[in-house]
């Protein structure tokens, strides 16, 4: 809404006397590429992002020859260290997945963190009170999670739906607002008898994911099996279908008869529900209690494993991988080098950045026209 | 009961000042048709660096709050690059860019050991004889420098955007890049200028909130206020005078919550600390639901131009 309608009249000065004259950048839309021409920029820019972190990485005093047996040889070859890579890749799975349903019909889910804390805060709730027989306490602890991960997602999907709110505000305001609740939780209530620290008190035995055999973790298996099934849903099932036209056009896919409404809710209450589910698998695998930071990180990681994967649930499993042997390399060096885990984050950023822009040279060809004399 | 009140607008003026900059700031950024999810982690920049120039050089507030300001405005440039040159989606981009401020600045601080030491900071200038009136003396001119200047920033901004040929111009190019365009001109030179010039008054925001208030860095510090400030955009229709009025509000809420604890009403305090992001959270439905039409949002709000792309 402008005051004025008519631009004011330029300036007298005629187009040539603007600049020298050697010609200028345009944009060619690109009709066609070959799927090596797309690889190829692809893995450049994410070398880039790589050679930046590693830049960073020395700049904070890690010795280069030192870096590459931290990250590959000390994960890959010590079975420990393999593990928890492993062990960590679980949550990240989850987080990874509940991003890409949600991103698949157009709903920017940045409230990961808020429902994972939900999902944290719904199984402590059934271990505080002793609900239920030991022998099904941990599936009511899931579900638990997971039905308290829904509805506080269900809040942002209301507020979108019926008022038409940015999701993108509320679900991060929304983050605030449980962590804060949490904090009430912990310093309150649930207050560790044993300690008095502000920590939930240790899950008992049969409140906690068992380890398989091998030392994998259950959480891995059930991560794993909760892949398949949103591969199912996604790729096979009529739903994925009706999926896919909502996110390419909405209004397009609601003319033809598609439930854009019923769709939207469904992915994004299982968006919240796979993010409780890993708040459950931290609290119950990893930590065994309720702790005070254990959702840091974990909603851009999730954000970064879905755009990376471009919302698909196999390669969401492999980029989570990538980004657990992260994690776990950034610990060590935490120990090690004394670089604090922010470390992790950056480098995160910096390669979202850097496959973001890839997209650019994907999609345009840069041209330089000469201008003729 | 007066002391309460007037001890409550005092500090409500210093609670409001981040969220006012910061708002006015992305108002210029979208103004111009860049959606910028930018402000919490220009903040960040902005309150670590005037930390770290107040702890390095010595406290000369003004330095730091323009180093600030220069801080923020050099990390814009990369947010620049990728949404006005690479047309990355500015959503993504906005998002990398919080939290690559957000690894950033927690790294820096700790390696640098900047984390938790207290700095001199902002001075109260007592504006005399102005001061020296009973109560609104000590609540509109005992402040510091970056309350004063608040209010001259504002209608500079306001001027600029209404009344010149350059606001014009932005404006314009928020509301249609190909009429613009066609006119010869340059989109991506006026966005590029809005960009970096609304991240200068954020980092001014981010710098004010720690040599202002806390008077110290501590990790993540802005807790969620950049979000906060967005909100207030959209409460304020693009409007800068809403959203002064806004920061206001905000900031009138923030400094309650304090002021009644002091006064020895038990409140449970995870609740108190709540306050602003429910609040925030009824303001945006209260903008939803209130049907009146007459908004600024710029018309091309988040879309890249592409010359090449005819729509």
């Amino acid at each position: 809404m402008l005051d004025n309608t008519a631009l004011p009249p330029r300036s007298a000065k005629s187009p040539t006397a603007r600049g020298p004259h050697l010609g200028r950048l345009t944009l060619e839309v690109r009709q066609h590429m070959p799927i090596w021409q797309h690889a190829a920029i692809l893995i450049s820019l994410i070398g880039l992002g790589l050679a930046i972190s590693a830049a960073i990485l020395i700049f904070a005093g890690v010795e280069p020859s030192e870096l590459f047996q931290e990250i590959i040889l000390d994960n890959f070859l010590v079975r420990e260290n393999f593990l928890a890579v492993l062990r960590q890749t679980a949550p990240l799975l989850f987080v990874g997945l509940a991003a890409a349903l949600a991103f698949r019909v157009r709903f920017w889910n940045l409230g990961i963190e808020g429902q994972m804390i939900w999902g944290g805060i719904g199984a402590t709730a059934v271990s505080v009170n002793h609900i239920g027989p030991e022998s099904v306490r941990l599936p009511l602890m899931l579900v638990s999670a997971v039905i308290a991960g829904m509805a506080w997602a269900s809040i942002a999907l209301i507020l979108k739906l019926r008022l038409r709110i940015s999701e993108i505000i509320s679900t991060l305001l929304l983050n605030y607002i449980a962590g804060d609740y949490m904090l009430h939780l912990l310093y309150g209530a649930w207050l560790d008898p044993v300690d008095s620290f502000p920590h939930s008190a240790q899950f008992a035995s049969y409140e906690r994911l068992p380890d398989l055999s091998w030392g994998i973790s259950t959480a891995l298996l059930l991560a794993l099996v909760v892949v398949g099934i949103t591969w199912w849903l996604l790729r096979v099932s009529r739903v994925g279908l009706y999926m896919k036209f909502v996110h390419a056009n909405a209004r397009m896919a609601h003319a033809v008869g598609i439930p854009v409404v019923g769709v939207t809710i469904g992915a994004v209450l299982l968006s919240g529900a796979l993010a409780a589910a890993g708040g459950f698998v931290i609290a119950t695998g990893l930590e065994g209690r309720l702790t005070q930071g254990f959702f840091r990180g974990y909603g851009f990681s999730g954000i970064l494993i879905a755009f990376l994967a471009q919302n698909d649930p196999l390669v969401v499993a492999g980029v989570a991988f990538l980004v657990a042997l992260l994690f776990d390399t950034g610990r060590s060096l935490q120990v090690f080098y004394q670089i604090p885990f922010a470390m992790v984050q950056l480098i995160q950023a910096v390669i979202v950045t850097t496959v973001a822009a890839s997209e650019f040279f994907i999609r345009y060809r840069v041209h330089w026209v000469r201008r003729s004399a | 009961m007066l002391d309460f009140l007037a001890n409550w607008v005092a500090n409500s003026l210093g609670m409001a000042t981040p969220y006012a900059l910061a708002a006015l700031g992305l108002i210029i950024g979208e103004r111009a048709g860049v959606l910028s999810l930018t402000a919490e982690g220009l903040m960040l920049v902005g309150a670590l660096a005037a930390t770290a120039a107040s702890l390095v050089v010595g406290d000369y507030p003004i330095p730091a709050l323009l180093i600030a300001m220069l801080c923020a405005s050099a990390v814009s440039l990369l947010f620049a690059l990728l949404v006005i040159v690479l047309r990355v989606n500015q959503v993504i981009a906005g998002l990398a860019i919080v939290f690559f401020c957000q690894g950033l600045t927690d790294l820096i601080g700790t390696m640098a050991n900047w984390t938790n030491r207290p700095v001199g900071g902002l001075a109260k200038l007592p504006i005399w004889p102005l001061s020296d009136i009973p109560i609104v003396g000590h609540v509109f001119f005992t402040q510091d420098i970056v309350i004063y200047l608040t209010l001259p920033i504002f209608v500079l901004v306001q001027f600029v955007l209404t009344r010149s040929h350059f606001g014009l111009r932005l404006r314009s190019v928020g509301e249609n890049p190909e009429a613009v365009d066609a006119a010869g001109i340059s989109v991506p030179l006026y966005r590029f200028i809005a960009v970096v010039s609304g991240s200068a008054l954020i980092g001014l925001a981010g710098a004010y909130l720690s040599i202002g208030v806390v008077r110290m860095w501590v990790q993540d510090m802005t807790g969620g206020r950049g979000w906060i400030a967005i909100a207030l955009v959209i409460f304020a229709r693009w409007r800068p005078w809403w959203a002064l009025g806004g920061a206001l509000l905000f900031g009138g809420v923030e400094a309650l919550v304090p002021r009644i604890a002091a006064t020895g009403v038990r409140l449970p305090q995870y609740f108190m600390l709540m306050t602003p992001y429910v609040a925030t959270l009824g303001v945006m439905i209260w903008v939803a639901l209130d049907k009146r039409t007459g908004s600024d949002e710029p018309g091309a709000l988040g879309l890249p131009h592409v010359r090449e792309e005819r729509r």
